[in-house]
This record gives C-alpha cells, sequence and structure tokens, in this order.
C-alpha cells in the first residue's frame, strides 16, 4: 500500500509542478523521476532490479532495438528510449531543414502556386499542416505556418486568426494519422510494437475522413472572415520564394534526407529498421551533410524536452510498478460493465478531456500500460483500444489553447504578432471540430472492429 | 545613453491622481505620454485591431488557462504586455524623452541613465472621493473598485519584474498626492525632474 500512496503522490507532484510552471517541466519530471528512483524503489521497496528495469538502458544495447524483423516492442516499463532517440533524430533534421529555408521556401511556394488567392491558400495551408504534421512535430509545422500566415495575412491584408486557428486543428489531426506525427502515437506504437503502416491503416483512415470533415466545416465557419479584402491587391511585389533559400545545395540534400526519413519510416515494417534505427541514422546523416554547421544544429536540438520525456517515463514507471495502473484499468473495466462499446467511449473521450486541459504525453505515457492490461483482462484487442487511445489524446487536446503544444505555439505566433487569440475566440472555433472528430473516430472504431 | 534623454516612469495606485500627474508632467516637459495610447500606436503601426489589444492592456496572465511550450505563451495577456515592453524599449533604444504610465517601466527601462522611477499614492478617502466622482459611483463600489484594481495591477506587475510593485526600493521617488493635492504634487515632481536632469 504504501509504495502504491508514494507513486500517486510523486505523480500528482510532478503534473501539479507542470501545471504550475514555476519550475520548468524537464526539471519537475526529471526531480519527480529521482524520487521515484531513490524513495520508492530504493527506500521503500528496496528492489534495484526494478529501478534498473525502469531505467531500461540495456534495452538499447540489444539487436532488437535497432533492427526487428517483426514489429519492435520496447520493454514493458520504464524509459522508452526509442521514442526518446527517435524525437531527438527528427528534431535534428527538422533543424537542419530550416536552417536551408525549407518551411519558408514551402509555404511561399503554395501561396503562389494559388495565385496568392486568400481562400486557396486558406484550404492548401490546412491541407499542407496536415500532411507535415504527419512526419515532423507539430510544433515546428506551426511556427512556420503561422509565422508565414502572419506575414502574407499582412500583405494580402486579411484577419490571419482564422487560418492560423484551422493550421493548428489540421497539424493535431495529421499528426495522428501516423506513428510519427505526435509524441502519444510514437509512445503507443514504440511501447505496443505497431508499425508505421498500422498507424496509416487504423488512425490515418480516420484522420483522412475527419480532414474531410473539417476543411468543410472551416471553410463555412471562416469564409466570411476571409474575403473581406481580396481585391485590389497587387501581387507582383510578393516575396519570392526562392529568396527563403539560404543554402541551394543544402536545401536539395536536406529536402532528400526529409524525403528519405519519410521512406525509410513508411517502410520500416519490411525493413525491420525500427524508429530509433531510422532517428539515428536521419540524424547522423543531417550532421554529416551541415559540416561546419553540424555543432549549432546539435546545440538546438530542444534537450529539454528530451529530458522530459526521460523523467516522466521513470515516474510513470513508478505507477506501473506498483500496480497503480492495474487498479486504473480494472476501474475502467468495471465501469464499462464488460460492454466493450462504453469501453472504446471512456477511452476516447476521457483520454481527450484529459489532453484539453494537461498535457497529452504524460496522459499517453500513463494509458499505456492501463489499455494493455485492459486488453489482457477484458478479452478485447489491444489495437482497437490503441487507435482509441491516439485519437482521443491527438484530437482532445485541440479542444483548448493549452490542449496540445502545437496550439500554444500557434496562438503565441499569432499574439506576438498583434492578435492575441483569447480563450473564448479559440473555444467558439474549434470546440465544435474536435467534438465532430471525435465522434467521427468513435463511430468508426465500433463499427470497423467490433 | 543619448545625451538628455528622459523617461519619466509613473507607478500609481487606483485613485490616486498618478495618470492626471503623468499627463501634466508630459505637458510640462513636452514630452509625449505613453499609456492605453500606447495600444493604438502599436495598431496603427501594425495595422492590428485595436479592440482586441485593449482588451488585454495591463491585465494579469490566467495562469491556469496559460501554458508555455518552449519559450512561446499561449497567454494573450503576456504577448500584448511582451508587445508593449518591446515597444517602450525601442522607443527608448532610440533615444526618445517620454513619460510613461504603469507597464512596468520601471523596471523594462531599468538600463536607461536617463530612467526617473516614480510612484504615486494617496490615502484611501482621497482615492474614494476622486474614483466615486469620475465613475459616478458609490463610496462602497469606488472602496471595492480601488482594491480590485490595485489587486490587479499588483498582479500584473509581480508576474513581470523581480522588484514588488509599490515596494519604495524600486521607485526614486513615492509620493502620497494627498500631502500636496494633485497639481502641487505635479509641481513638487516637475522641480525633481529638473534637478536630476542637470545633474
Amino acid at each position: 500500500m504504501l509504495p502504491q500512496v508514494i507513486a500517486v503522490a510523486i505523480f500528482i507532484l510532478m503534473f501539479g509542478l507542470i501545471i504550475s510552471e514555476k519550475v520548468e517541466r524537464h526539471i519537475v519530471t526529471l526531480g519527480c523521476g529521482l524520487i521515484t528512483l531513490v524513495v520508492l524503489f530504493g527506500l521503500c521497496m528496496r528492489n534495484a532490479e526494478v529501478a534498473m528495469a525502469t531505467l531500461n538502458i540495456r534495452s538499447i544495447f540489444t539487436i532488437g532495438f535497432w533492427y526487428s524483423a517483426g514489429a519492435a516492442e520496447e520493454g514493458s516499463s520504464g524509459i522508452n528510449w526509442a521514442t526518446i532517440i527517435f524525437i531527438a533524430g527528427m528534431m535534428i533534421m527538422v533543424e537542419g531543414m530550416a536552417r536551408v529555408g525549407f518551411f519558408r521556401w514551402l509555404c511561399m511556394s503554395i501561396a503562389r502556386l494559388v495565385k496568392y488567392k486568400t481562400i486557396p491558400i486558406f484550404v492548401t495551408f490546412m491541407l499542407m499542416s496536415a500532411v507535415l504534421a504527419m512526419f515532423i512535430d507539430s510544433i515546428t509545422v506551426i511556427l512556420f505556418l503561422a509565422a508565414v500566415t502572419v506575414e502574407l495575412g499582412r500583405l494580402l491584408k486579411f484577419n490571419p486568426v482564422p487560418m492560423i486557428l484551422s493550421e493548428i486543428f489540421c497539424a493535431n489531426l495529421g499528426g495522428s494519422a501516423t506513428m510519427c506525427g505526435d509524441p502519444p502515437n510514437i509512445i503507443i506504437g514504440t511501447s505496443l510494437g505497431y508499425t508505421f503502416a498500422d498507424f496509416i491503416k487504423n488512425t490515418g483512415v480516420i484522420a483522412l475522413v475527419s480532414l474531410v470533415a473539417v476543411v468543410i466545416y472551416f471553410y463555412f465557419v471562416f469564409k466570411k472572415f476571409l474575403t473581406e479584402n481580396s481585391d485590389s491587391i497587387d501581387i507582383s511585389n510578393m516575396p519570392n520564394p526562392k529568396e527563403a533559400i539560404t543554402n541551394k545545395a543544402g536545401f536539395i540534400i536536406h529536402t532528400f534526407i526529409f524525403l528519405l526519413a519519410v521512406v525509410l519510416l513508411v517502410t520500416h515494417a519490411m525493413t525491420g529498421l525500427t524508429v530509433a534505427f531510422i532517428g539515428t541514422f536521419i540524424a547522423l546523416l543531417t550532421l554529416i551533410v551541415s559540416g561546419k554547421h553540424a555543432l549549432s544544429l546539435l546545440l538546438k536540438a530542444d534537450y529539454k524536452t528530451l529530458l522530459f520525456f526521460i523523467g516522466l517515463f521513470v515516474v510513470v514507471g513508478g505507477l506501473e510498478q506498483t500496480g497503480i495502473l492495474e487498479i486504473i484499468a480494472e476501474f475502467i473495466g468495471k465501469i464499462s460493465g464488460g460492454n466493450i462499446r462504453l469501453m472504446i467511449a471512456i477511452i476516447i473521450w476521457m483520454s481527450a478531456v484529459a489532453s484539453a486541459f494537461i498535457d497529452n504525453i504524460p496522459f499517453a505515457a500513463t494509458m499505456v500500460p492501463v489499455i494493455r492490461s485492459l486488453a489482457e483482462t477484458q478479452g478485447v484487442g489491444l489495437d482497437v483500444l490503441a487507435w482509441a487511445l491516439s485519437m482521443g489524446t491527438d484530437i482532445g487536446g485541440n479542444a483548448t489553447p493549452i490542449g496540445a503544444s502545437a496550439n500554444v505555439v500557434g496562438t503565441s505566433v499569432a499574439a506576438k504578432n498583434g492578435h492575441p487569440i483569447g480563450w473564448g475566440t479559440y473555444c467558439k472555433y474549434l470546440v465544435p471540430p474536435t467534438v465532430v472528430v471525435l465522434i467521427i473516430s468513435t463511430v468508426i472504431i465500433w463499427f470497423r472492429y467490433l | 545613453m543619448e545625451k538628455g534623454q528622459v523617461i519619466i516612469s509613473i507607478g500609481r495606485e487606483y485613485g490616486s491622481g498618478g495618470h492626471y500627474i503623468a499627463t501634466k508632467l508630459a505637458e510640462k516637459f513636452s514630452l509625449p505620454l505613453y499609456d492605453s495610447n500606447l495600444m493604438s500606436d502599436l495598431a496603427s503601426e501594425k495595422n492590428l485591431y485595436l479592440h482586441k489589444l485593449k482588451k488585454y492592456d495591463e491585465v494579469p496572465k490566467k495562469r491556469l488557462f496559460s501554458r508555455t511550450v518552449n519559450g512561446y505563451s499561449n497567454s494573450p495577456e503576456e504577448n500584448v504586455a511582451n508587445l508593449q515592453f518591446d515597444y517602450l524599449r525601442t522607443k527608448a533604444a532610440e533615444g526618445n524623452s517620454f513619460v510613461v504610465v504603469g507597464r512596468c517601466s520601471e523596471e523594462i527601462l531599468a538600463e536607461y541613465d536617463g530612467l526617473i522611477k516614480i510612484f504615486i499614492l494617496a490615502d484611501m478617502q482621497h482615492k474614494i472621493d476622486l474614483v466615486k466622482n469620475i465613475e459616478r459611483i458609490s463610496a462602497k463600489s469606488a472602496e471595492n473598485l480601488i482594491h480590485q484594481m490595485d489587486k490587479k495591477r499588483k498582479t500584473y506587475h509581480n508576474y513581470y519584474c523581480k522588484g514588488k510593485w509599490g515596494d519604495s526600493r524600486n521607485y526614486d521617488l513615492c509620493l502620497n498626492s494627498t500631502t500636496l493635492g494633485l497639481d502641487d504634487s505635479v509641481e513638487f515632481i516637475a522641480d525633481y525632474v529638473r534637478r536630476r536632469m542637470n545633474k
């Protein structure tokens, strides 16, 4: 009983401190992770084995971590090193792409392609946001898209807020489509042994249906805001997309590396290369071709997020090792009364509501062992629960300005440029499509898998 | 510091007449006054919607409803505050002299030698009388409004600044406007500013 109380207390302390923002979140999770190792595993449980299993370092030195003939499944508990190494690799790749001006070039090229017409920009940027977020972290996608949207808004005299809001939503939606699109999916995929193709065939289909629905929704809701000043704009003075490219040779090489990463990810179930291998390979390739810029790319990687993940996995490992997550699983099983449809609805909607207000990464990391336990004890397919968890955590975050990282960054970029977006405006436009996509997800999962 | 640059920062309690004093000082020294009008300048310079910016002028950040990711905050209050701070920093860096009301100016412009930091306070009865007449409300409502506004200003200020709002150690001069009255307070501060300018 005491270990469980301590594990829950550490978890609540961690969440409370993350929400309060008094201390940087990576320091919070690392500190709480250290307390878990020393107080919970060391002093209370006196079990070095459990501590070692949670640190999970041995897994990195196994062949299966880098190459697996089948789907690679991480150790059942503790630090998910595959997630951390993959995210680090993609961060370095994205920094390399940003350095040569890839994202700005892409945005400006698309704007030029549609002849700087506001509504076509609005639609294509939504689609671009979703597609890019399938492979690149949504923070980077929104950072560049929102900045270009503000710039285009200034030049073409339209209010950039509706466009930024729809880009945010589509980035989160696109992220739900693939294993590497959103951190919860990377955690779910690597922890439960699902491949890129598994996600595309399941959450990808749901995301595609949902994307059609939300593009139509946003078109009708925002159309009136985007046609205000569409006439009398001289487009001859618009910035040339080529000006965004800082290094032509570097641009070609980094675009090739990005496409290679996409190919490796799409085919990783066939090649047997794990996401940890792909992340490391792509990062090394980026660093080698970056020459003298390699060090600055390495330094630009967001180490705080990686450290945040490490600490978080240790704290969640504490909950898992003390059996708390099994109790939660039993509770969900009990209230659903063995009704699998109800269980799936609970997973989707509970994940969505939680992710709307708290960071969806710790939530997903906590829920992975819960759904594994539910699948074992309730006789429901693990994959069905995994897709429900994925859609719930990825889409629920759309509902509030603090629900997902892309929302925070997008609204921040808008506000920094003088377009503050309050909770009222945000929720008025993004809660309805969130609910619609959650309904679509629930219905598709119910009827496709049950 | 640009030669001869003077920046008069006026912090104030609600109802203390701080804004009136700032206005008179700006007139006296023929300096531009930055108060809530700063938003209008920002809006017209950057082609923004003024009413959307004004909503967040000197409003404290709602911590429970805010999140920061990689240095980006969703808080409109915080972002608008930073827009104002950047605007003031730019004006100061260009060597301009001006009078600024509130907006954490005594700390965000602390690097400028020409900065004169003043805080205006007043006795409660004096503040109630002033607010009652301006807002045309009862004494009780005026008192409540004063408490409410001061709490808001304090929360706003203390979030962005190390020094606490109204703490005399953060200012060059703290003046109770009740003792001299508003116009004599203006004269007293103007004399102080002149002496500082001649130093």
